[in-house]
C-alpha cells in the first residue's frame, strides 16, 4: 500500500514509517498539515495516517479539507488525546478510524491493513469463509464441515469481526470496540476468556490464532 | 452536582419584599391615622371646653349683676334656644335642689369633669365644668360629647378606607417589585445552574447601563471569563503534557518492542504499566474537572450492565463465579457512556477479583437510578469502610495501592461526576458477609 503519514513529532514519524515499510508498504513522510494536505489532495495513496495536533493546520482540518474536495481516501487518526468527544469529533471530520497514542505498534499496522482493504460499501459480502468454517450473514448462520454451529449474538458478532479480517491481525481493542462498544483497556483478560469460548465451540483445529502482543487471527490451521 | 429544590413562594425575596412592604405601609399608615385621629379629636374637645367656658363666663358675668335668678333665667333661654339639644345646665341652691336646668342631678365638685347622662337610651358622655357660687350656689355647664365621639367613629372609618387602599397599593407594588426581582434572579440560577453543569461558555444577560442586577450580572460573567479562561489553560497544558510525555513514551515503547528477549518483554510491560497510570490520573483529572459533563447524554444504563455483564461472565466463569444480573429494562440517566462503562467494569472486575472462588457476583439496577455490584467474598470491616471511601478520593493513596486503587479513585470521579452516592454496605447477613456497593441518584 502507499501510505501518507502526516507527523510532526520526527521521532515517532521516523519510527512508524520503519515499522510499516518493514511490513512491505510505501511510506511518504510529511511534517506539517498543510504540506500534508497537498501531497493527498492528488489521491494518489491507499492510506493517511494523519496526527491530530500539528502545527498550523491540524489533522482535523486536514481531513475535513480533504472530504470537502471529495477525496475519499481512508485515514487513521493518530492522537495523544482519546476522550469521547475527542474521539467523535475526529470521526465525525471524516476519519475512518480513530488511534490513541500511546500505541502499539501492532495495533497500528493492525488498524492500518483493516483500513486499506476494507471493501466498498455496496460490495458487503454475505458469505464469509475460513478453511471449512462458514458464516452465512444473511441467514446469521455459521456451519464448519458442514456441521451448524450455534452461537449466541456476541459471539455470532466476535466471529464476523475476525472473519472480515481473515488473514489479518485484529487486536483486543479493535474487539473491544467493534463487539462490544467498549473504548477503553479492561485490566482483566476479558477478551481472551470470549476467545477461548468461542474457539470451544468451533472445534479443532482451531481456526483463531492468538498473536502475541498483537492480537487474533482467523485463518486455516496450516496457512 | 446539587439539585436546587425549586423556590416556595414564601421564601422568595419577592415575596420578603412584599410583605416588608405591606408592614411599613400599615405602620405608616396606622401612625398617619393615629396622629390625625389624636389631633382632631383633642381639637373638637378643646373646641368644646371653649364654648363651656365661655357658656359659664357669661352666665357667671349674669350671677354678679342679676344673683342666681338672672342665671337661672339665662339658663332657660339658652335651654329653649338650644336646637342641638348638646347643651347641659344645673344650678343647684344651698341644699342641692335644682333651681334651673336640665340636668337631674350632678356631683358638686369644682372643675372639670365627664359623666355619664342617666337617660338609659343615651350613652352620651357630658363633659362639664362645675364652678360654685357664693352663699353655696353652684353652677355646673355641660355639653353633650356625641358629636366629638361622632368625629371619631368617622376618622376611624376613613382611617381604615384609606389604610386598606393603601394596603392593596402597598400590595401590588410589592408584587410588581417582588416579581421582576424573582424574575431576574430566576434568570441568573438558570444561567449558573448550566455553567455548573459544565457549559461554560453560557452567560448572563445583562443590560448595558441598567441596574444593580446589571452589574451583579455582569461582574459574574467577568469572573466566568476567567473561569474559562483558566479551564481551557488547564485543559490546554493537560494536552501539552500528554502530548509531550506520550510522544516519546510511544517512541520508547516502539524502540523496545523492537529488541528480543524476556527482558525487553518486561520492560515493554513496565512501560504499559506507567502509560496506563498516566492515562488513568489525566483521566481521572479530567473527569474532576467536570468538563465531560458538556458532553453529556442520555444513556441507557440497562444496556451499558447487561454488555458489561456479558463481557465479563466469561472471566467470573474461568473463576468458577456465576455472574447474575437482576436489571430493571427501560432505565436510563444523564451521563457518560463510556465513563459509566468503564466505572461499571472496575466494579466489576473488583468484585470478580474479590469474590468467593465458586461463588456468585450479582448486578442490580433499579429506577432511579440505582445500581449495585455485590461479591460474597471476605467483605471489608465496618470500622474501615469510611476509610475505604476516603482512600477513594486521594490520589496519593491510589498510587501506592497500584492499579486497584486507581481503579477505585476512578469509580468514585465517575460516580461524583454523575451526582451517584457510592455507599458500601454488607451483601449478607451470612459469613463471609461480601460486599456491595451501592449507587444512587
Amino acid at each position: 500500500m502507499r501510505i501518507l503519514l502526516v507527523e510532526d513529532d520526527a521521532g515517532t514519524a521516523a519510527e512508524v514509517a520503519r515499522g510499516l515499510t518493514g511490513a512491505g508498504h510505501l511510506v511518504n513522510h510529511v511534517p506539517d498539515g498543510r504540506a500534508g494536505l497537498m501531497e493527498a489532495i492528488g489521491g494518489g495513496y491507499d492510506l493517511l495516517v494523519v496526527d491530530r495536533m500539528l502545527p498550523g493546520l491540524d489533522g482535523l482540518g486536514v481531513i475535513r479539507a480533504l472530504r470537502a474536495a471529495g477525496v475519499a481516501t481512508p485515514a487513521l487518526m493518530l492522537t495523544a488525546r482519546a476522550g469521547l468527544g475527542d474521539r467523535v469529533e475526529g470521526l465525525d471530520a471524516g476519519a475512518d478510524d480513530y488511534l490513541a497514542k500511546p500505541f502499539a505498534f501492532a495495533e497500528l499496522l493492525a488498524r492500518v491493513h483493516a483500513l486499506g482493504r476494507r471493501p466498498p460499501l455496496n460490495a458487503e459480502p454475505s458469505l464469509l469463509r475460513v478453511a471449512d468454517l462458514e458464516m452465512d450473514l444473511l441467514r446469521r448462520s455459521v456451519t464448519r464441515g458442514g456441521q451448524r454451529i450455534d452461537l449466541q449474538p456476541r459471539e455470532f458478532r466476535l466471529l464476523e469481526v475476525l472473519l472480515r479480517q481473515a488473514g489479518r491481525v485484529v487486536t483486543r481493542n479493535m474487539l473491544l470496540e467493534q463487539v462490544w462498544d467498549i473504548h477503553f483497556d479492561p485490566r482483566t483478560s476479558v477478551v481472551e476468556t470470549h476467545i477461548s469460548r468461542l474457539r470451544a465451540k468451533l472445534g479443532e483445529p482451531s481456526l483463531i490464532h492468538t498473536m502475541r502482543g498483537a492480537g487474533y487471527v482467523a485463518r486455516a490451521p496450516d496457512a | 452536582m446539587h439539585k436546587e429544590t425549586p423556590a416556595r413562594w414564601w421564601a422568595t425575596t419577592g415575596f420578603r419584599i412584599t410583605l416588608l412592604h405591606l408592614a411599613l405601609t400599615l405602620l405608616g399608615t396606622l401612625l398617619l391615622a393615629g396622629i390625625g385621629f389624636w389631633a382632631s379629636s383633642r381639637f373638637a374637645v378643646q373646641q368644646i371646653q371653649a364654648e363651656i367656658e365661655r357658656d359659664a363666663g357669661v352666665l357667671l358675668n349674669a350671677g354678679r349683676l342679676g344673683g342666681p335668678a338672672s342665671i337661672a333665667l339665662s339658663i332657660e333661654a339658652r335651654i329653649a334656644s338650644d336646637r342641638s339639644g348638646t347643651q347641659y345646665f344645673l344650678l343647684s341652691g344651698p341644699d342641692g335642689g335644682r333651681i334651673a336646668g336640665n340636668l337631674a342631678a350632678a356631683p358638686r365638685s369644682a372643675g372639670w369633669a365627664t359623666m355619664g347622662l342617666d337617660a338609659a337610651t343615651d350613652e352620651s358622655v357630658l363633659l362639664a365644668l362645675g364652678t360654685p357660687l357664693p352663699a353655696g350656689h353652684f353652677l355646673l355647664v355641660g355639653r353633650d360629647l356625641a358629636p366629638v365621639r361622632d368625629l371619631e367613629s368617622r376618622l376611624i372609618g376613613a382611617a381604615g378606607w384609606v389604610g386598606g387602599a393603601a394596603l392593596l397599593l402597598a400590595l401590588g407594588g410589592g408584587l410588581v417589585i417582588g416579581r421582576s426581582v424573582v424574575r431576574r434572579a430566576a434568570q441568573m440560577e438558570r444561567a449558573l445552574a448550566e455553567v455548573e453543569q459544565g457549559r461554560l461558555n453560557t452567560r448572563l444577560v445583562a443590560r448595558p447601563g441598567g441596574d444593580e442586577f446589571d452589574r451583579l450580572a455582569r461582574r459574574v460573567n467577568a469572573t466566568l471569563d476567567r473561569l474559562a479562561a483558566t479551564m481551557a489553560a488547564l485543559r490546554q497544558v493537560t494536552d501539552d503534557i500528554a502530548h509531550d510525555l506520550r510522544t516519546p513514551l510511544t517512541r520508547l515503547r516502539q524502540r523496545l518492542e523492537s529488541l528480543e528477549g524476556p527482558e525487553a518483554e518486561a520492560a515493554v510491560a513496565e512501560c504499559d504499566r506507567i502509560l496506563e497510570i498516566f492515562a488513568a490520573l489525566l483521566r481521572i483529572a479530567q473527569i474532576e474537572s467536570g468538563a465531560r459533563r458538556a458532553a453529556f447524554s442520555n444513556v441507557d444504563l440497562h444496556a451499558v450492565m447487561e454488555t458489561v455483564a456479558e463481557l465479563y461472565a466469561s472471566a467470573a466463569a474461568e473463576r468458577g463465579q456465576a455472574l447474575e444480573t437482576d436489571l430493571a429494562p427501560g432505565v436510563t440517566m444523564q451521563g457518560d457512556r463510556d465513563l459509566l462503562a468503564q466505572m461499571l467494569a472496575n466494579l466489576v472486575e473488583n468484585a470478580i477479583r474479590h469474590g468467593r472462588e465458586g461463588g456468585r457476583v450479582v448486578l442490580a439496577l433499579r429506577p432511579g437510578p440505582e445500581i449495585t455490584v455485590a461479591d460474597d467474598g471476605p467483605g471489608i470491616p465496618d470500622t474501615e469502610k469510611p476509610l475505604v471511601f476516603r482512600r477513594f478520593h486521594r490520589l496519593d493513596a491510589a498510587r501506592s495501592t497500584q492499579g486497584a486503587g486507581l481503579g477505585l479513585a476512578l469509580v468514585a470521579a465517575v460516580a461524583e461526576l454523575h451526582g451517584l452516592a457510592v455507599t458500601l454496605e454488607d451483601a449478607s447477613a451470612a459469613s463471609p458477609p461480601g460486599l456491595r456497593v451501592r449507587l444512587k441518584a
